[in-house]
């Protein structure tokens, strides 16, 4: 069996793991084109080379981060997300204009 | 027969039909075991107890370690351990901001329901849903790491996992969470698995536990003299 090393609870084997794809910067979904919100969601590099990606220890639902070689699917480091993403990405006001309710205040509709 | 069953409380275990036969307490408003047709003889050499309806309750956030600290629990001082509170209460640290506190077996959760009723900090600490989404077996004896390693590929042996240790891994293909902690001296690994699949693990130990002679016991093995209706 191949075994990962997960940051948070050591060497594991990659059965416990899940693939989150690949780890790139989220565009401003409040302002950014459905083109580039688009290419964010669905589109991949798929790069052949060493890659960063978000990985899963799904016993103890921990996200960290992982960078592997799509070639020889060698695992050359793992960490912890926070080594990167600092402080906590809040959406509360920016995505009220993406619900319904918000589209609605946009529109001056029941206000 | 038992005056006392599951099925006189609403409240029941995910995997209380795999417990017939057995005499029962009324503990925390449901039907625990409390013997099974052994003595504390079979808790010492392998038993398996059903625990999943003791309270518990999960706290995740920055300031989830200073809630804990503010209401007397001890805070384990790394992931993947935990700390005994002086009422019982096993404080498990999962992560480096998310902390589950199990119930003690003696006073049947009644200091897990003081600390649900408290007031939370209000930035940074939320309450975790983790008593009806997971089941609590509790695996007793002198041959535990032999057991697991059957169904477990991490190391649980004594050294590699002492007292005071928990594993989040998979046991039997399904994600547990694995707590080694002891009980008036009986070495016991308690098992926290999705309910949904507790039936499954259930039987899937107690197959494993055969070969060492293991068998479902009650929670009078492991401690004499608890409150509660029999």
């Amino acid at each position: 069996m191949k075994i990962m090393h997960c940051p948070l609870n050591g060497p594991r084997n990659i059965s416990e793991f899940v693939h989150g794809g690949e780890v790139k910067a989220m565009p401003d979904p409040a302002n950014c084109t459905d083109h580039d919100w688009a290419d964010y969601v669905f589109y991949t590099d798929n790069k052949a080379g060493v890659v960063v990606e978000w990985w899963l220890h799904a016993p103890s639902s921990y996200w960290f981060i992982a960078e592997r070689h799509t070639v020889t699917d060698d695992i050359i480091r793992t960490y912890d997300p926070s080594e990167v993403f600092k402080q906590r990405v809040e959406f509360s006001t920016e995505s009220d204009v993406s619900t319904e309710a918000g589209q609605m205040k946009l529109k001056g509709v029941g206000a | 027969m038992s005056a006392i069953s599951p099925e006189s409380f609403l409240k029941r275990s995910a995997v209380y039909r795999n417990l017939t036969g057995a005499r029962f307490k009324e503990m925390a408003g449901s039907a625990i075991v409390a013997a099974n047709n052994n003595g504390s003889d079979k808790a010492t050499r392998s038993g398996l107890l059903d625990l999943s309806t003791l309270p518990r309750v999960g706290y995740r956030g920055g300031n989830a370690a200073s809630f804990l600290e503010t209401v007397d629990l001890p805070v384990p001082s790394k992931p993947n351990q935990f700390l005994q509170a002086s009422g019982g209460e096993l404080v498990l640290r999962l992560s480096p901001q998310e902390f589950w506190v199990l119930s003690a077996l003696r006073d049947e959760g009644e200091n897990i329901e003081a600390l649900r009723r408290r007031q939370l900090p209000t930035s940074d600490c939320y309450s975790l849903y983790c008593q009806d989404s997971h089941a609590w077996l509790v695996m007793t004896g002198e041959h535990l790491p032999q057991t697991l390693a059957k169904v477990c590929g991490v190391d649980l042996s004594d050294e590699a996992f002492p007292v005071g240790a928990i594993a989040q891994t998979s046991v039997a293909r399904i994600n547990v969470i694995v707590v080694h902690h002891e009980v008036n001296n009986i070495p016991c690994f308690s098992l926290l698995c999705d309910s949904a699949a507790a039936e499954y693990l259930w039987d899937c130990l107690l197959d494993a536990m055969g070969e060492f002679g293991g068998e479902a016991v009650g929670i009078e093995c492991l401690v004499q003299n608890l409150s509660g209706k029999n």
